[in-house]
């Protein structure tokens, strides 16, 4: 029992803080520029994909650099080029820009990579057991990701309230008018945050990728719950996203661990119920079974009873 | 009869206080004008009325009703309608349409969607009289964004008045006109006000001592003076509130053809 | 009475067509074109209208779908004595059901807000489908036989013409009432909120109810969309609920035009067309329907109805026909970038050394191919860009209101 909740805590851990890296990138721009960037999770996809291709020729650790530099270079592209255009027509345009970016990245990956799973695989040198508790071992290239996920917060920390530019962006998050007309080049400062943003989605997607498997649909599958993650935690909240993040991927972890169901639950209270009977499929669910869609019930529940999210400011 | 009470309202943001302890009476038929130097807090007094805020304490009550903290489409209801300082009209909907809406409510229709608005004869009667009235008649078929400032403010001040309130908030009404234009404005506020009570925020003091029977000075979120108009005039306070000193003579030529101060 | 031919016209259209195009794969499209229709309609609703972005209206759709195919499978065991005729409508009913109960907590806001609530509580259904699988029969969904039970003057959809009127009867009734509504003071006030949700309120209306009731609406005509695919292809299965079809119905009603009533209706039929007819002569068309979906957004944020209605002015002013030359202009280089993109993309995508592009021999391995279509690709592209200012001017001048010398402007400045 014991082995199971400390592998399911470390495994949830992995998965929240590599949840938070995506949903920081995609606060910090929605903050900024009031667009929620449907093709975030894309992002993470192709710095998976660049990672892959670039680690057939190097290996993985230039893929680590240089994957993501690539994503945000991109990134930096489609803002300057696509989303200002779109801007003067409204947040919905702007927000159905970036479903169809989304939607178009699927196929093109598809189209320049194929269908199949590619075998990205973590690095040889990360490929040993970190430790082994009761039997079961901690692989350590999970560790690696912890650690460069707490190193990039640290940094992305460092630079937002000790650097210039730092103080610079968190200004123009809420005033960006007063900003530019303090002589700072507004357009620029968004270009730039938007491709670090979708760099840090894609250097997400680089460590993540040998672990979550490299596939076209891995944006659909994280995206919405990204999504979801940011609307639970407040849109707009860094503290609420970091929350958020945690509380899903630890809850998943348990939940996939776990082989209570509500069969356990039902012969507890002494209640059965015949093979045929209508709702028998509620009657036979387990944790595990639900684990998929709990981000969604999570969701729908906190908007019942707390519409702005946990951390929720008013809405921009 | 008194209409609107408020009593000890404040309203704070955070910890800065915008209003504190506004007491005030209006009484029905009264035309009332809120004066004061920018960021006295005049807008958020309305807001306050008009429900788009909630007061941080104190209570406001209208025709005995207490509304404060209340939703504005609550309050609308009971009859308050109110203007915007910033033009807020429906920019996409036609002239027509968006004062045909404004009167929608007040004709009963609340949420049908059984009732075919073109067949509606009373209601589209009574949008053609109150563009008629403001004076956009011409132009009901433009889309409310594309028209000139002075025709947006003039629909501004019609979607106001149309669902027929008793009591009417006008936030800045000739803000931004030209002259002959605010003359214009101020001809058809008294018109469309006739029997009804106005509450007015206005910076021009010749439109202020010509519309109003009692003025309320508002300064750092206080009501520092609240009378009839010769009254305010001489009254110290509010001199040393605008110029920041009191002085000797009036300033405000009482035969309405002076400066404002 | 202007209005009333057009509806008239309507009518003889859907009552012709079949006539004309009597192929089977003519009537499977239309058929797919009606539920399409009424579908990218009833997201409009909440979309063009109501100013409300959903990226989950799927749900209705399949929901009311799923509740149509059990109700086939009832009358098919005579558990219940009902015309199929009119089961679209418990696809409606249904499906009003489901949007009161999510209606009521995801109406509050529009924006993102609802946005990303309508994603979750699609995704939510969605994967809850697989599981519960007594209803929603898990991966292989579930199937019902539309013949059984009283039959309709004669009708008892086994083939499928019959299929067609009275998928085309039911798109034209559902079509008619949603218009109707955009005539009520529901419907009015839905535009009212998604223009000024703040003023709305100042006039007397809870922006939340207005966006609530339209919310409602919506979900019952998507309902009924459902129950025809049910009739039609009398299957449902989870993909008629997920995330894919929710954005297949955002593309057919923003493609089509959101601020117009008929943009749905040309989004749908433009869509079904691609969806049916270039599947079948490539492999890539997904991808040339996001390109063309993105370019939409970007540059014809109007939509093609959008499109067709900015030349209603040149068109008043009697100068339409000054812009056919600079149209041409521009879509001969337009068409040659576009064909040889085309060119390039299927033939990396195709790995025979022996690949035609319309007729023209390709070889994807030579080097000389590519080059080849690089360098048309960018002389086109280059030719396009230099008449676009000839365009511009065109278009300006297209519609600029005759110059009149009017006596009142100089009067008017001396006042």
């Amino acid at each position: 029992m014991m082995e199971v909740l400390i592998f399911a805590t470390l495994n949830g851990l992995v998965t929240g803080l590599l949840l938070f890296m995506l949903a920081s990138g995609l606060t910090l721009i929605f903050s900024m520029m009031g667009v929620l960037n449907f093709a975030h999770a894309s992002f993470y996809m192709l710095g998976a994909y660049f990672a892959y291709s670039i680690s057939l020729y190097t290996g993985f650790w230039p893929a680590l650099i240089f994957a993501p530099i690539l994503v945000g270079a991109l990134g930096a592209l489609v803002e300057r080029y696509g989303l200002r255009r779109v801007h003067k027509s409204g947040h919905v345009a702007e927000l159905v820009f970036t479903f169809g970016l989304a939607f178009l990245i699927e196929e093109a990956v598809q189209f320049f990579w194929g269908r199949a799973t590619k075998s990205y695989r973590s690095p040889d040198i990360l490929d040993f057991p970190l430790f082994t508790l009761f039997g079961q071992n901690f692989p350590a290239y999970k560790a690696f990701m912890i650690f460069i996920s707490i190193g990039i917060f640290i940094g992305l920390y460092f630079v937002l309230t000790r650097t210039r530019i730092g103080i610079i962006i968190q200004a123009a998050i809420t005033h960006p008018n007063t900003v530019a007309n303090l002589g700072h080049n507004v357009p620029l400062i968004f270009m730039g945050a938007f491709g670090v943003g979708s760099g840090l989605a894609g250097l997400a997607g680089v460590i993540a990728g040998p672990v979550l498997t490299t596939f076209p649909g891995m944006a659909t599958v994280l995206g919405s719950i990204v999504f979801v993650i940011v609307v639970i935690g407040g849109l707009g909240s860094l503290a609420g996203a970091l929350v958020a993040s945690l509380l899903i991927g630890l809850l998943q972890s348990y939940a996939i661990a776990s082989n209570v169901g509500m069969p356990d639950l039902l012969n507890l209270l002494g209640v059965s119920f015949e093979r045929d009977h209508p709702l028998n499929d509620i009657w036979r669910l387990t944790l595990p079974q639900i684990a998929p869609i709990m981000p969604f019930l999570l969701l729908v529940i906190v908007l019942i009873f707390r519409p702005s999210g946990l951390f929720g400011k008013r809405e921009s | 009869m008194s209409l609107l009470q408020l009593e000890g309202v404040t309203k704070k943001f955070g910890q800065t206080e915008i209003i504190r302890d506004v007491n005030l009476t209006i009484k029905q038929g009264e035309k009332h004008a809120i004066i004061g130097p920018n960021g006295a807090g005049k807008s958020t007094l309305f807001h306050l009325i008009s429900g788009r805020y909630p007061v941080s304490s104190g209570s406001i009550h209208f025709k005995n009703v207490p509304i404060h903290n209340r939703k504005p489409f609550e309050i609308t209801r009971l009859g308050l309608a109110r203007s915007f300082q910033v033009t807020n009209i429906f920019p996409l909907l036609s002239v027509f349409e968006n004062i045909r809406c404004a009167l929608l409510w007040s004709m009963g229709y609340k949420y049908s969607f059984w009732h075919l608005l073109d067949r509606q004869r009373a209601l589209n009667e009574k949008t053609e009289s109150v563009l008629e009235e403001i004076g956009l008649h011409d132009r009901r078929n433009f889309p409310a964004g594309e028209l000139a400032y002075a025709d947006q403010r003039a629909l501004e001040l019609g979607v106001a008045i149309a669902c027929g309130a008793e009591m009417i908030l006008l936030d800045e009404p000739v803000a931004g006109m030209s002259h002959s234009e605010a003359r214009n404005a101020v001809a058809l506020i008294r018109k469309i006000t006739e029997g009804k009570t106005l509450i007015m925020v206005e910076h021009d003091m010749n439109i202020v001592f010509d519309v109003a029977d009692r003025i309320s000075v508002l300064v750092y979120g206080e009501i520092i003076a609240s009378d009839v108009p010769e009254k305010i005039r001489g009254n110290p306070r509010v001199q040393e509130a605008y110029l920041g000193e009191a002085v000797e003579k009036p300033l405000i030529d009482s035969t309405g053809g002076g400066e404002s101060a | 009475m202007r209005k009333a031919i057009i509806w008239i016209l309507f009518a003889i259209v859907l009552i012709v067509l079949p006539l004309i195009f009597d192929s089977i794969l003519s009537i499977s499209i239309f058929n797919q074109m009606c539920i399409a229709i009424v579908f990218a309609l009833s997201y409009n609703m909440l979309l063009g209208q109501g100013g409300m972005l959903s990226f989950g209206h799927a749900v209705y759709f399949g929901l009311g779908g799923f509740m149509a195919v059990h109700a086939l499978m009832k009358i098919e065991y005579e558990e219940m004595y009902f015309s199929v005729t009119f089961i679209p409508l418990i696809g409606g009913v249904f499906g009003l059901l489901a949007a009161a109960f999510i209606g009521s907590f995801s109406t509050h806001k529009a924006g993102t807000v609802f946005a990303m609530i309508s994603l979750g509580v699609g995704e939510l259904i969605a994967a809850s489908s697989l599981i519960l699988v007594s209803f929603f029969g898990g991966e292989a969904g579930v199937s019902g036989d539309r013949t059984y039970g009283p039959t309709f003057f004669g009708y008892d959809f086994a083939q499928d013409i019959q299929v067609y009127y009275f998928a085309a009867a039911w798109m034209f009734v559902a079509t008619f009432f949603m218009y109707l509504f955009t005539r009520t003071p529901a419907g009015r006030m839905a535009n009212a909120v998604r223009d000024n949700a703040e003023r709305a309120e100042f006039i007397g209306y809870s922006a939340r109810r207005v966006r609530f009731i339209s919310f409602m609406m919506a979900g019952f005509f998507a309902g009924i969309a459902g129950g025809l695919f049910a009739m039609n292809y009398e299957i449902l299965t989870e993909e008629n609920l997920n995330a894919a079809t929710s954005g297949r119905v955002l593309l057919m009603a923003y493609i089509g035009g959101l601020g117009f009533f008929i943009g749905p209706i040309v989004g749908a039929v433009v869509l079904t067309l691609i969806n049916s007819l270039l599947s079948n002569y490539t492999d890539l068309w997904l991808l040339y329907l996001g390109i063309m979906f993105l370019l939409t957004v970007m540059f014809l944020p109007r939509g093609l109805t959008g499109f067709l209605m900015m030349h209603t002015v040149p068109w008043q002013l009697g100068k339409l026909r000054t812009l056919a030359i600079p149209y041409t202009l521009t879509a001969i280089p337009s068409a040659v970038f576009l064909l040889s993109i085309l060119a390039m993309l299927e033939m990396g995508h195709s790995m025979d050394s022996d690949f035609s592009f319309f007729g023209v021999a390709l070889n994807p391995a030579s080097y000389g191919s590519w080059i080849g279509l690089i360098i048309i690709s960018s002389a086109a592209f280059f030719a396009l860009r230099l008449t676009l200012p000839r365009l511009r001017s065109a278009w300006a001048e297209a519609n600029t209101l005759p110059a009149v010398v009017s006596e009142t402007v100089t009067t008017e400045g001396q006042q």
